[in-house]
């Protein structure tokens, strides 16, 4: 066996039996009929899981639910990202004590805070709905129509600093001189954001926004602490469908059929990501 | 340069606005934690007097031996990690081993969706007879540290000139000698951020220790969410909970700010 191939065989071996394994096994739970309380012997049951998962109102509603929130916070956070970045960009007092304390949130248990702001936005307890009232304003935060949108909001908190730390360096990378070039031509600021920084910065932007979007998609914490998936079902992600449907519900085999399906998705968009980051880096 | 100072000062209200919003719920949770249950139920009182109570009913509880399992499960996680990520990185980067699926997969698994893993993690651990115990629970952390660790390590390790581990071939080093003494302490600083940001996700993870082991065997995430109920007398306790469980990770966040941009992209995006 050839040295590098010595080195490499322990992390191989480890990472069949922690990804590869599960996967595979995971794989053919979705096609038998594995129930974790069952005594009986477990039977191939073939497509089934799937046709009634994917014939199943439930799991097409919680796909919205998950799509809406992964575009409401990725783009609320990338907008707030970006301009954040580039006011940290040109900041010289207290820089590296600011930066710290803006990316605090994304070291933070999310289960911690979705517990904070479930407390935070409480409607007897929390500072901020205490304080709309002394306003004379009543704003139910996990109310109907509003639940999920506060869940974006708590993603939005954690998550922003993800991309203020990617956009930061990557704002830091870009040559110095077109920008000089551009002034010296006369060229506003606005004008050399959009035509020089906002293209020498994209492949980062796409990255950046490829992993919020893959990180996004498995929210469940957030669910968990706050609305359980209510009110009605108006804030069920896949994630805590899956959860649902295997330990609530001891439906094991069709919650893997679930998560393969959610697992297309996610693969898809790493392809997309994988060329990018092989393009960046052989660059 | 007085033509940009409406911009300078949108910058600095941008800024503060955006140290406020970060700061409003954490400051909230920390004076939480010294209210007493009276004070809670009254939101916006911000002059009391401090009291332990909360402080001293959490420290006196079980939380803390679901601290120190995650710790294990953390240093456990991380130790293996590190130790066979460090190996195969250098591998990887160095002589490519391994090709291009390989390095998809390493990045494909750090974002697996976790509802894909953990139903064979908790049927194995039954037929085992090892449910209940920390050690699913290590295997399922290991499904998604390793990977992040791995990942932040190869582009490290490319970072490395060729050179310098060249010139100790040529000086007589054997080529795990030049590896080990020449190579490994210029990634080292890499290495202790990897693990940290490791030790990190390890910690923060609360659903697989939620499915994994629920009841006697808590994680540290997972007995935080046991605080969710709303009456007065556990809301002190849970904030100080919560800040438990933050406050170790927010230091060591400190540490490794610099190295987290180039390990997140692999190497591909630099500072």
């Amino acid at each position: 066996m050839k040295y590098e191939h010595k080195l490499l065989t322990p992390l191989l071996a480890v990472f069949a039996v922690a990804v590869g394994f599960p996967l595979l096994y995971s794989f053919w739970l979705g096609f038998t009929d594995y129930k974790l309380v069952n005594s009986g012997a477990t039977k191939f049951v073939g497509l089934q899981n799937y046709i009634s998962v994917l014939s199943d109102g439930a799991y097409w509603s919680s796909f919205a639910t998950t799509t809406a929130y992964v575009l409401l916070s990725v783009s609320l956070e990338l907008i707030i990202g970006l301009s954040i970045a580039l006011a940290l960009q040109k900041q010289k007092w207290v820089k590296d004590l600011t930066r710290s304390v803006l990316l605090a949130p994304m070291f933070i248990t999310p289960i911690a805070v979705g517990l904070m702001f479930r407390f935070f936005l409480n409607d007897q307890l929390g500072a901020i709905p205490n304080f709309l009232k002394q306003l004379g304003l009543s704003y139910d935060f996990f109310g109907p129509g509003r639940a999920l949108i506060s869940l974006a909001f708590i993603d939005v908190w954690q998550w922003t600093p993800f991309m203020i730390l990617l956009l930061l360096a990557g704002l830091e990378s870009i040559p110095k001189q077109p920008l000089e070039a551009a002034r010296v031509d006369g060229a506003n600021s606005w004008y050399s954001f959009r035509r020089i920084t906002l293209p020498m910065l994209s492949p980062v932007l796409v990255v950046a926004i490829l992993l919020r979007g893959l990180d996004a998609l498995k929210v469940f914490e957030y669910v968990f602490a706050t609305t359980r998936g209510g009110p009605g079902t108006e804030t069920k992600t896949i994630q805590f469908l899956a959860y649902q449907t295997g330990i609530t519900y001891f439906r094991l085999s069709e919650a893997s059929a679930m998560a393969f399906i959610l697992l297309v998705v996610v693969l898809a968009i790493i392809v997309i990501l994988f060329r990018n980051l092989e393009k960046a880096s052989t660059r | 340069m007085s033509r940009i100072k409406p911009l300078g000062v949108l910058r600095v209200a941008l800024l503060w606005a955006a140290v406020i919003t970060v700061g409003l719920p954490l400051i909230w949770v920390i004076l939480g934690s010294f209210k007493s249950p009276a004070e809670l139920n009254n939101p916006n009182q911000l002059l009391f007097v401090p009291t332990l109570g909360s402080w001293r009913a959490v420290l006196s509880s079980d939380l803390i031996f679901s601290a120190a399992r995650s710790l294990i499960v953390g240093l456990v996680t991380v130790s293996i990690s590190v130790i066979v990520g460090t190996m195969g990185a250098y591998a990887i980067a160095r002589f490519r081993a391994g090709g291009s699926l390989t390095r998809f997969g390493i990045l494909a698994a750090q974002v697996l969706p976790p509802a894909v893993l953990v139903f064979p993690f908790l049927t194995v651990a039954y037929a085992l007879r090892l449910n209940g115990t920390l050690v699913p629970v290590i295997f399922a952390h290991l499904s998604f540290v390793l990977p992040v660790v791995t990942w932040f390590l190869i582009g490290f390790f490319a970072a490395v000139p060729k050179e310098i581990e060249e010139q100790a071939r040529v000086d007589g080093f054997g080529r795990f000698a030049a590896f080990r003494l020449v190579v490994l302490p210029q990634v080292l600083p890499g290495i202790g951020a990897a693990a940290i940001f490791g030790f990190t996700l390890s910690w923060n993870d609360m659903f697989y220790g939620l499915i994994l082991a629920p009841s006697n065997s808590t994680i540290l995430p997972v007995a935080i969410a046991g605080f969710n109920t709303f009456r007065g007398v556990e809301l002190g306790p849970m904030c100080a909970a919560i800040l438990i469980a933050v406050i170790p990770v927010l230091i060591a966040s400190f540490f490794i700010q610099r190295k987290l941009v180039q390990g997140i992209s692999g190497g591909a995006v630099k500072f």
